[in-house]
Formats: C-alpha cells, structure tokens, sequence
C-alpha cells in the first residue's frame, strides 16, 4: 500500500495516512529467523528446547522469564559459566527473539 | 531435468531420467529434493532439520557408505575404557523413521557441478536438485606411515580401539609419542585433550601419580603449530603441573616421514621414538571435493556462510558444511550441527522462492561451539564461543567476550560432558 503524502501549507501531513494502514501491513517479525537463531540453542537444550539429563528445557518457557535469565547472564560482572560466554554471544534483540520462539513451543518439545 | 524423489531413491541411471520421470510416484510430490554427501554430525543434522522445518515438502536422500556413525566426539573416552564404541555408535534408523530421510549406503566418488550430476560406486552417476556436502576430512600422505601400526584415531571406531589396544599392552612407564596437525584441524582441544588422557592412564598404571611409583612414563607431543591452539589457560596448566614430569611439549615439530616398523616419526625437531606412536596426519577436504574441482586450489570448500552455499560458481545449488567447509569458524561436531541448521534454512527459503539475504535474516546469522574435555579420569573442562555473521566482511567472526574457557577442570563439569553429548547426539541423529 502506498503512503499518500498531502502537503499543505509547507507541512508534510502524512500520519492521518498512516493511521488509515490497516494493522495486517506493520512489518511482522520473520518467525523462521527466530527459528534459525534459537535452534543453535538446541545441541544442548534439545531440539525444540527439550533436553535431556540435567540441562533445563526451553520450550514453552515464558518470554520474558527466558530473555530476562539471558539478560541475567548476560550481565555477569565475571563470566564464569558457559552460559555467561553462551549469552554475551548474542544481542539483546536476538536473545528477545530467542525467548519469543521458544515461548511458542509446547512444553514437551513436541515430539 | 533432475530426477524425482521416488525416482532418485530407486537409483534410476541419469542417462534414463526421462523413463523415471514417467513412472507413476504414489507420494504426493515434495516441492524440492536435496541429496546429502556423508552422515556424520553436519549431514544428519542437515537431513533431519530439512525434514522437520520444511514439514516434509522437501525430500532428502542421505548418502552414506557406512552403515552406522561412530562420533569422534568423547572418543578419547574409548582410550581410557570410560566409554565403549557402542556408545559412540548411531544408527540412521531415528532419521528414516522419525523424519523420512532416505538413507541409502553408497560411496559418492565424483560431482559433476555443471551437470548437476553424482557418480555413485553402485548406483552409476545420479541427478540431483541441491547436495549438501558433508563428508568430513582427508589426510595427508605421509611418507612411511601405516596406521594399522601408526594409528590417528582422529577418525573413530577401528582406529580408536587400536590405538586403545596399544595403549593397553605398553609398558606402564614407556614412551606415547603422539603428533598434532598443523591448524585448521578437526577439534581444536582435541590432541591437548588426549595427551592429559594418556598421561593419566600411564600415570596411574605406573603408580607414579598416586607416590607408589618412582618412574615416570613419558608422553612426547609433538605439535606442528607454535603453541597450544585450544583452551591454553588449562592444558598450559595441565601439562606444567598436574602432567608436568609426564607430559613433554614441543612446538613447531613439522612431522616429515615414519618408520612405521621401528616406531620412530621423524619432525622438523627431530626424530622421536615410542612404544607406542600416534601420529595425526594434517588434513583438509575429502578426495572427492578436489578430483571434482570443487574446492579449487585451496584445502578446504569455500562457502558463503549466509547460506553454505559453495562460492565455486561451477557448482550451483551445491552446499558444503561441516569439517569440510573453509569459514574461520572451528571445525568440531557441534558446529557442524549448527551449520548444518543454516544451511538448512536457505535451502527451504530457496525452494520457496525466497531470499536468503534479507537484512533480517543477515543480521542474525549465528553459529556457537561447546564442548568439554577430560582431564583426568574423572574431571573435565570446558570451551565455548559463539560466532556471527558480519555482513561488511561477508564472513563469520567471534563475538568478543564469548569466547571463555573453564576456570579449572573438575568432577561437576565431567559430569556435564555426559549431558551435552547426549543432547547433542540426540538432536543430529535421533
């Protein structure tokens, strides 16, 4: 859809324009990317965020619960555990996107 | 014109891909079809990831010559008795059953980029869509070496338990003689890990660790590169203190020829003798990648790391990931798993018409390693890094700050080798 730009007096008045977008156009987030990016989580949280032994699972975490642990470790004054060099790896935007994908997969991985 | 699925899995000549082609498939038609080189840690996890995230629109036929995969991750384990071979060992049923991976067990022996064509030892030359490469490493010849006497065991399974079997009938206060190969080379912790494994072994069966022996065995590493390559926080601590009247390090040491008969490598150093030798040759891509020209002039495939796409332009539609492939990036099974779920990804956005190179997609392209390595007998340490793509570069670099190594090697981490290679076995082969 284009933007139609009315220009009045010198002013540029486009935001009565924008608002007539319907929602259905704002850019949407690529769940794929979100995808590839938390799949590298899995050779030690398990496919989906469903691991074996010890280590917790991911899947079905809650968003914010999940990013604000990575943020946690991210944050470390002295990196200690893997996880602490695991989350300074990342961007602040990845590890939301992280967290947002794993959110969305059943507790139990799914399999 | 490639040849359909069905058609590709009945190993259909490519000179009677027009007969195929007609013949009546029962299975609704996948979108796309991607032929897999090798079955280890980067092309399983290709196969399975291509499977699952396309929900089975794209078809993947893995070919594999071997009927199962010993992982030569935790294979220094098999030296020491921790583990056994068939712990290490994965079958592809998980693969054809969970997610429909054709597997068929043929040895690839040529590609034909412009053709788009395989030759395959039994089924003759093949069409394919896409082929992902991903058939691990070749050694260098070296002159004199047998390895049935001189074992790597840099690839696992016989090689492993010969060497373990060496190890076995030595004298406890004897001479290993071992090598490691100049960088880049599979595992980069992995020699310095072995060295601390044989040491403990030699150390304990003499009774020199424990005070109740006076003799100390002798294991000589010759390295080809200057230094310690991997984790040199702890292996520097681990071969001057606790290995240190064991353990004898020497840098620089060019492995030029073996007496394979008299045990005897002969370096750049100078010539070292054992009671047993380990000499691990240099290595780069297989046979197969060079007679084809697909890797040129250089050791090892290189790719674009958006997608694992081969930057030979005579090679459309050819990926190359794992150990072969010639990024920065270190060469280990669990970075193949990881880009192995990249190229994974740009296959199934190709095969739907999509872009790999949209800026959301450039901007979070990462890749990480992990991994543990024994110390002793019943402790380990740990190196991790993750690695990202830089777009101004067009290359994958190291995230500064997560890059770090275990600040000591202890009984907790040995504990949770065993839990990340389970979790990494399972989500490449199961």
């Amino acid at each position: 859809m284009r933007v139609i730009s009315i220009k009045i007096s010198g002013t540029l008045l486009i935001a009565s324009a924008i608002l007539m977008l319907p929602l259905s156009t704002a850019v949407a987030e690529d769940q794929t990317v979100n995808r590839m990016i938390a799949s590298q989580c899995a050779q030690c949280h398990g496919t989906n965020g469903y691991a074996r032994g010890s280590y917790p699972d991911l899947g079905g975490d809650e968003a914010k619960d999940l990013a604000d642990h990575l943020y946690d470790m991210k944050g470390e004054d002295r990196p200690s555990d893997i996880m602490d060099h695991q989350a300074l790896g990342y961007t602040d935007d990845q590890i939301r996107r992280i967290a947002q994908y794993y959110s969305t997969l059943p507790e139990n991985g799914g399999d | 014109m490639p040849l359909t699925r069905r058609s590709f899995i009945q190993m259909v000549p490519a000179s009677a891909a027009a007969l195929a082609l007609t013949s009546g498939a029962k299975a609704a038609e996948p979108i796309h079809h991607v032929t897999v080189l090798g079955g280890g840690f980067a092309g399983c996890t290709v196969a399975k990831y291509l499977r699952m995230w396309s929900n089975g629109e794209i078809a993947v036929t893995l070919i594999e010559p071997n009927s199962n995969h010993v992982s030569c991750i935790m294979s220094n384990l098999i030296l020491n008795k921790r583990l056994k071979t068939t712990d290490l060992t994965f079958e592809y049923n998980d693969l054809q059953v969970k997610y429909g991976v054709e597997v068929v067990h043929d040895r690839a022996l040529r590609i034909r980029g412009p053709q788009k064509q395989l030759r395959l030892k039994n089924a003759g030359w093949v069409n394919y869509d896409s082929l992902v490469v991903a058939t691990g490493i070749q050694f260098d010849k070296i002159p004199g070496l047998v390895p049935s006497k001189v074992p790597h065991a840099w690839i696992a399974g016989g090689q492993t338990n010969n060497l373990r079997n060496k190890i076995i009938r030595m004298p406890d206060t004897g001479t290993f003689v071992m090598t490691i190969p100049k960088a880049p080379y599979r595992c980069p912790p992995g020699p310095y890990e072995r060295a601390c494994i044989v040491a403990d072994i030699l150390g304990r069966r003499s009774g020199y660790l424990d005070g109740t022996g006076n003799v100390a065995p002798r294991v000589i590493v010759l390295d080809a590169n200057p230094g310690i390559m991997a984790e040199k926080g702890t292996f520097t601590s681990a071969f001057n203190d606790l290995y240190g009247d064991i353990i004898e390090y020497i840098p620089d040491a060019q492995v030029e020829s073996v007496d394979s008969d008299n045990l005897i490598v002969n370096t750049s150093q100078g010539s070292f003798a054992g009671d047993v030798l380990n000499v691990i040759p240099n290595h780069g891509a297989q046979n197969i990648l060079k007679v084809s020209g697909l890797t040129g002039d250089s050791r090892w495939a290189d790719v674009d790391p958006v997608t694992y796409a081969s930057t030979n332009t005579l090679f459309q539609d050819v990926y190359v990931i794992g150990d072969t492939q010639g990024t920065s990036q270190p060469k280990s099974g669990h970075m193949a798993n990881a880009q192995a779920k990249i190229c994974a990804d740009s296959i199934i956005r190709t095969a739907h018409g999509l872009s790999s190179y949209t800026e959301e997609r450039l901007q979070n392209i990462t890749t990480n390693s992990a991994c543990f390595s024994p110390i002793t007998y019943d402790e380990a340490s740990w190196l991790t890094a993750v690695y990202s793509y830089n777009p101004d570069t067009g290359s994958m670099g190291l995230v500064p700050g997560s890059l770090g190594e275990a600040h000591n090697w202890s009984s907790r981490n040995f504990n949770d080798m065993f839990t990340w290679s389970d979790n990494l076995f399972a989500d490449t082969f199961k």
